[in-house]
């Protein structure tokens, strides 16, 4: 042993440097008289988040002590996160926070970045020097694994993982999460699975129990997880992490509404995650459940107002439900969704200023909120100004022209929307999801409202038909079709049923020349719609039969 | 106003949840007062009892809370894997002022063990149990650990009077057998006896027992996890 590690173990305070963050100058000074009656030398001190991000930005931490509530601002987990993602925080470094509690319920729910320990006052020296001597001593014990995991150095981090496994057994649990997430890392399917069944074959624990659903997910074993997880949450229910794997299967699996109420489940429990509130937005949006979404969007952005994740996306998403949900919408309710959706627009422009883009996109939202509340003149306005900047606007992305589209239908201009997806489409041929979204708009070029209304109508057909009731149906398919004509799976719908009808009716041709006029409203359909096998068959039929 | 539908159990957790915050401001008020004053409070009688007292107080709140939440089927064991030796003395430190104001010896003995229990949870416990032994001492007071037929065994051992026949006893209590009449309810051992109970392993379950003797002739505590 040399003389810095003699030193080391003797005051293993000394050579570390700290930052204390609290609002209270009482508790930062007796941090501070704490610290050094440990042998802490370096201790800086500051009083609030912008101030401590600072810090940490121009000098190096190697333990931090943070109070979770700063009053006003940022708390935290705020810092805490925001460290960690930019990185200004190594996995080094120690971030521990100082609450009031005796649980850790406050602070759960976050979705990532965990703190490396809790604090719960009242702190004594004593306690501040047991707990955190220990904490740094396994900081130095397991600092060669953090090294190279800050490198990404993974393969060696596992090395070391496993040497060490023998040789300190009080780090086992630490060595064995971190082990896990190693293999999950660099994609071992088979090692880190077997490491969650050691620990698991020892003892129920519900991070192992966690880690293992991930390597069901990974390997798309999903009933499996699906049921571990539904098991884990009800003998845990505040294990918000096991909401979100639970979720995230679902969807996997297809399963949107189902993946939509866990996700509200676990944001009943812990409200105040912004990514698991922005996940139940989007997992909503696709349910077509827009007042959910919209009501997710919204804490998506008031949470963002002190956090790293806060995006410009949040409120331009925000916008849209809104602009949907206030669309022909006169009433009370409507016009104050509407001015929501304008000072929405208007606070994202002035938070991120520096953004370009932004603008553009805000003024493509806020001419289709105009004309749903009937300003027309207001709308034209906007989509004229929005026009001439389309023009010189070389790139477009497809978020912005499919909205671009969708305002253009709004007013009227459904051939330019057209052009302007068939454009679109040409441009993101590779990419399904955006042909998905544009054959959705094709398809129903309309409000959220009436789009729900030809859908109640499709479904309300489909069952006529199962049940037998052609008549039924083709007149209900006809009411969908007023409202969107050129719906691609509807108009099949209605000619499956007339053909149907013309089996127990051979004579009546009418029926045939329906069928070919709605085929026809379908010729331009792309190869690669996800409707185009259907069409061929059913135009080979009437084919077939008319001639 | 007379339909306000007052939920009465929910405004005492609220309430208490706020006092037991501001009894921990007062309790680190108390520390730091001794850490400047050193040679004048180190055996002052008066600032002992208030330092106890303050920390029975916050006690008593956090397993009221504790209590509260088990009623309202909220409690629940997060268990995970721990280094008992580090984890007992980390719950010893938070009484080392008091100890050493009240001139207590102190010790641990802890075999080299890792553990399965909820940390915060038996915080709780320990360190209601040690305010307690705190109280009832003459001079000693120690903590042990130890592996026994597969259980872990924690144990707060001292060196006064002992438990009286009446609480001596193993195994779980339950809410009615609670004597509100008398002076001491037992609340604190309920609240134990609920916390071990909560951990288990396959068939075994945890409990607490009391007896008197130990290497000290004292009060024994023990909390048995599987």
């Amino acid at each position: 042993m040399n003389r810095s590690e003699q030193s080391e173990l003797a005051n293993p305070f000394g050579k570390l440097s700290f930052l204390v963050v609290d609002d209270f100058e009482n508790f930062r000074l007796s941090m501070r008289q704490m610290l050094r009656s440990c042998g802490a030398e370096d201790i800086q001190l500051v009083a609030h988040a912008t101030a401590a991000i600072q810090h940490c930005s121009y000098n190096h931490v190697d333990v931090v002590l943070c109070d979770y509530n700063l009053g006003e601002g940022k708390n935290g987990q705020h810092i805490l996160e925001e460290l960690r993602h930019k990185k200004l925080l190594k996995r080094s470094s120690l971030f521990l926070m100082v609450t009031a509690e005796t649980s850790k319920e406050m602070v759960m729910g976050a979705r990532e970045y965990q703190p490396d320990a809790y604090l719960t006052k009242p702190i004594n020296r004593a306690v501040l020097e047991k707990r955190l001597g220990s904490l740094i001593r396994q900081r130095n014990t397991l600092l060669p694994i953090n090294r190279e995991i800050d490198r990404e150095n993974y393969p060696k981090a596992i090395t070391l993982c496993l040497e060490m496994l023998n040789k300190h057994p009080r780090y086992k649990t630490w060595l064995m999460k971190t082990l896990g997430e190693l293999y999950l890392e660099v994609g071992d399917l088979a090692h880190a699975q077997k490491t969650y069944e050691d620990v698991l074959a020892q003892r129920e624990l519900s991070w192992a129990r966690l880690g293992r659903c991930r390597v069901l997910l990974a390997n798309r074993q999903f009933d499996e997880a699906i049921n571990d997880l539904k098991a884990l949450i009800e003998k845990h229910p505040d294990y918000m992490e096991a909401y979100d794997l639970l979720a995230e299967t679902l969807e996997k699996q297809g399963k949107t509404p189902q993946a939509q109420r866990i996700l509200e489940k676990a944001s009943e429990h812990s409200p105040n995650a912004l990514l698991r509130q922005k996940h139940l937005a989007e997992v909503a949006t696709s349910n077509q459940d827009v007042d959910t979404a919209s009501e997710a969007w919204r804490q998506t952005v008031n949470l963002g107002t002190y956090s790293i994740h806060d995006a410009p996306d949040h409120y331009l998403s925000l916008a849209q439900s809104l602009s949907d949900l206030s669309e022909g919408d006169l009433d009370a309710e409507g016009t104050e969704r509407a001015n929501e959706a304008l000072s929405v627009l208007s606070k994202m422009e002035k938070r991120f200023a520096e953004d370009e883009s932004l603008p553009l996109r805000s003024k493509i939202i806020q001419s289709r909120v105009h004309a749903g509340q009937g300003h027309n003149r207001e709308a034209e306005k906007l989509l004229k100004e929005v026009s001439t900047e389309m023009e010189n606007q070389q790139n477009m992305s497809a978020d912005m022209g499919l909205d671009y589209a969708k305002t253009l239908f709004r007013l009227g201009r459904d051939q330019d929307a057209k052009s302007l997806l068939g454009k679109l489409a040409a441009q993101f041929d590779n990419d399904s999801d955006v042909l998905q979204q544009i054959e959705g708009l094709l398809d129903e070029p309309v409000g959220f409202r009436q789009k729900l209304k030809a859908r109640e109508f499709n479904r309300d057909g489909i069952r006529a038909f199962e049940e037998g009731n052609l008549d039924t149906a083709i007149k209900t398919f006809e009411k969908a079709l007023e409202i969107v004509p050129d719906h691609a799976s509807l108009n099949l719908n209605l000619i499956q049923v007339l053909l149907k009808k013309h089996q127990q009716e051979p004579s009546n041709r009418a029926l045939l020349a329906t069928c070919q006029k709605r085929l026809k409203r379908l010729e331009g359909l792309p190869e690669q719609h996800r409707q185009y096998r259907r069409y061929v068959a059913l135009s080979q039929k009437l084919k077939g039969l008319t001639a | 106003m007379t339909d306000q539908n007052i939920d009465f159990s929910m405004v005492l957790a609220s309430a208490v949840h706020d006092m037991k915050n501001s009894l921990g401001m007062l309790i680190n008020s108390l520390d730091e007062l001794r850490m400047d004053h050193k040679e004048a409070l180190a055996h002052s009688n008066q600032f002992n009892m208030l330092q106890y007292e303050a920390e029975r107080m916050h006690n008593d709140l956090v397993q009221l809370l504790g209590i509260y939440r088990l009623g309202q089927d909220n409690l629940v064991a997060n268990v995970d894997e721990h280094f008992v030796p580090d984890f007992l003395s980390e719950q010893l430190a938070r009484h080392v002022p008091l100890l050493d104001g009240l001139g207590i010896q102190y010790s641990i003995e802890a075999d080299d063990i890792n553990g399965f229990f909820d940390e915060h949870l038996l915080t709780g416990v320990l360190n209601n149990t040690i305010n307690n032994a705190i109280r009832y001492t003459k001079s000693q007071l120690r903590l042990t650990a130890r592996d026994e037929d597969g259980y872990l065994v924690i144990g707060v051992e001292d060196d006064g009077a002992g438990y009286p026949e009446s609480m001596q006893h193993t195994g779980t209590l339950n809410f009615k057998s609670l004597d509100f009449k008398g002076g001491s309810t037992s609340l604190g051992l309920f609240f134990a006896s609920s916390i071990a109970a909560m951990h288990n392993e396959g068939e075994r379950i945890g409990s607490i027992k009391l007896h008197n003797g130990g290497e000290l002739g004292g009060g024994v505590f023990e909390i048995w996890l599987p």
